[in-house]
């Protein structure tokens, strides 16, 4: 079969590779129809997230056709059309049935890796490194999906894959974000970052009771569809805006009730603190750039509550806790719960409150997957989110895979 | 702890519950390395009865199926047993052999042995104790093993791949798998693309190439 590798740092090429196989009784495999790259698969091209390897096959956010499964799986067959959450989780441990199914106990087969970074595993992820398991990804034409059972969604209507894709991470990704904010009536909310996890987060901010949603970003495409999902917008890289000031005004002097960082580990910034980041980094002095979470810390009002769905992967550097302790703010953080939030949102879906599809800007073939990460890293071409179908070499040639101008899209249909 | 290596009795001493409290005050679980033996502990909160837990790994038969380089056990008598230690799926691999007794047997609750003869000197102990608030069980387990010099030596840490340490993380990590989620993860002859050398180099230690105990697989 086809598949997207990750061959090195900014290296990615379309392989042919063996068929996936069952190995456990809970496994499935999966005929993928349509996957998607993540904003966090770039941090995987930008070389950020340790233990990647040369010939690793990418992907996390992917649906399809159920092919086979294992003697232990008894809820799916060869035929059924499944949304697969990118977090793997075995369902039984004390987490799971905590319903913090994203720290699971059993599913990373490299947990010791992981306890020796971060002292317990979390569950592992599908195709994002060997910390978090090492298990193939879903950009290809096959997958191998673990714990079959629990995870997949059955999708048993006639929406079209691109309305119900993106449950496989972003969309339950940014609901959390926003659950985790702690949002109440009224509340005035601050997100970082317009790309899909932020422009879900505005909207699941709204769906909560949010009376005001301010959205951070620099690029005019995604700060279009912000104002469109109903957001308040600053462009940061304009030269006469500070954000810390924009959002003191825009809340009354208060300061955002929940501030959201949808950027993590590589925030960008024109400033001489976010050039810093920059460096330390790239000499692997730190880890991370956290220039967003130093920034959200500061603008927070007192009291407030910081969420961050963003990904953070090591040591961080200079980072105010002073600022975060004398304020007595909250954060909440992590990667998502998804097998709790997956029937809840699909239902969102079907009663036609959100159109998830509304963020698509192009749709390739699988070989032109490896030009679409380096688009989407530089942010050329409007990018907003890129749909792979990995039955074609090639969609939408002429036009280097984009489908129409963001502005004649809408998020509620 | 080790009460005399020369007589070749290296079980943990009678009076060691290998749980880390005494009353209300912390006690460290055994750890150390003394005079070639390596003694090591680990914890786990299992979703089980301490009754059903203790069932299972009392099966000395099913070993093979969750604990990592055990070829196979098999009963010699109501509390001893013989067995073979390697790499399971190469058949020209080292084998090492030994036999096995239990020292002491509370049901549902604690369960101790040692070697008798072969060419492994180890004893261990693991222990099932119910948590508060229906969380499962806390299942301590601590072994110690003597690591012989020359090539035995190196045969063993061969078929391993894991420090001692690691080794007893990891069997306790295994049994909660097969217990939780009835088969062990892993990633073991996945797909992948072009590995290269550092990739492949790496592959053992990223559980591709590893001999992952099966679980409930029935590829073995």
């Amino acid at each position: 079969m086809k598949a997207v590798c990750w061959m090195g740092k900014e290296s990615i090429e379309v392989h042919d590779v063996a068929d996936p196989q069952i190995i456990n009784p809970r496994d499935a495999i999966i005929k993928v129809t349509r996957t998607a790259i993540c904003g966090s698969d770039l941090h995987l091209y930008g070389g950020l997230i340790p233990t990647m390897e040369s010939g690793d096959i990418l992907g996390h956010e992917f649906m399809g056709i159920v092919e086979e499964v294992g003697r232990g799986v008894k809820n799916l067959k060869r035929g059924d059309r499944v949304v697969i959450p990118f977090t793997i989780a075995c369902g039984n441990c004390l987490f799971c049935k905590g319903d913090l199914w994203s720290l699971c106990d059993n599913t990373n087969p490299n947990a010791h890796i992981a306890e020796t970074m971060y002292g317990y595993s979390g569950s592992a992820l599908f195709g994002y490194s060997h910390i978090y398991g090492g298990y193939a990804g879903g950009q290809a034409q096959y997958v191998r999906v673990p714990f079959a059972d629990v995870g997949p969604l059955k999708i048993e209507n006639d929406l079209p894959d691109d309305k119900v894709l993106f449950l496989s991470d972003i969309f339950p990704t940014g609901y959390q974000g926003a659950v985790n904010a702690n949002i109440k009536p009224g509340d005035t909310v601050s997100v970082w970052g317009c790309g899909p996890v932020g422009l879900f987060a505005i909207a699941s901010a709204y769906m909560l009771g949010a009376g005001k949603v301010i959205a951070i970003d620099r690029f005019p495409e995604r700060l279009a569809l912000a104002r469109k999902v109903g957001a308040i917008t600053i462009d940061y890289s304009k030269d006469d805006v500070s954000i810390i000031e924009a959002l003191r005004d825009l809340s009354g002097g208060v300061g955002p009730d929940s501030c959201i960082d949808c950027v993590g580990i590589e925030a960008h910034s024109h400033s001489a603190a976010g050039l810093y980041d920059k460096v330390k980094q790239t000499l692997k002095l730190e880890t991370d750039r956290p220039f967003v979470l130093r920034q959200a810390i500061q603008a927070i009002r007192k009291g407030g509550t910081l969420s961050i769905p963003g990904v953070y992967g090591g040591v961080l550097d200079k980072v105010n806790f002073g600022a975060a302790f004398g304020k007595g703010i909250h954060m909440a953080m992590g990667q998502t719960h998804m097998h709790k939030l997956l029937k809840p949102l699909l239902a969102h879906v079907e009663a036609g409150d959100i159109d998830p599809s509304f963020l698509i800007s192009h749709i390739v073939g699988i070989d032109q997957a490896p030009d679409m990460y380096a688009k989407w890293q530089k942010k050329e071409d409007g990018v907003t989110k890129i749909v792979i179908d990995p039955w074609q070499s090639t969609i939408n040639p002429t036009t280097d895979g984009r489908i129409f101008p963001t502005t004649t899209r809408t998020l509620v249909p | 702890m080790i009460t005399s290596i020369l007589s070749r009795e290296i079980t943990p001493e009678p009076d060691t519950y290998p749980v880390p409290q005494s009353g209300s005050e912390y006690v460290a679980l055994p750890n150390s390395k003394e005079d070639g033996v390596v003694t090591a502990s680990a914890a786990q909160t299992i979703q089980g009865k301490p009754a059903e837990l203790y069932e299972l790994w009392s099966d000395v038969t099913l070993f093979p199926r969750w604990q990592e380089g055990v070829v196979s056990v098999s009963r010699t008598g109501p509390t001893t047993s013989h067995w073979i230690m390697g790499d399971p799926e190469d058949q020209d691999g080292k084998r090492v052999e030994f036999d096995s007794e239990i020292t002491e047997d509370i049901s549902g609750e604690k369960i101790s042995w040692r070697s008798t003869g072969g060419d492994v000197h180890q004893s261990g102990t693991v222990t099932f104790v119910p948590t508060l608030a229906n969380r499962g069980t806390l299942v301590t387990l601590t072994q110690a093993v003597k690591v012989p010099l020359g090539s035995l030596g190196n045969a063993l840490a061969g078929i391993a791949k894991r420090s001692p340490k690691q080794i007893v993380i990891e069997d306790l990590r295994h049994f909660k798998q097969i217990v939780e989620a009835g088969e062990i993860p892993s990633v073991r002859g996945q797909s992948h693309g072009p590995r290269g050398v550092s990739g492949g180099v790496k592959e053992w230690m990223y559980g591709e190439t590893n001999p992952t105990p099966p679980g409930t697989s029935e590829q073995e």
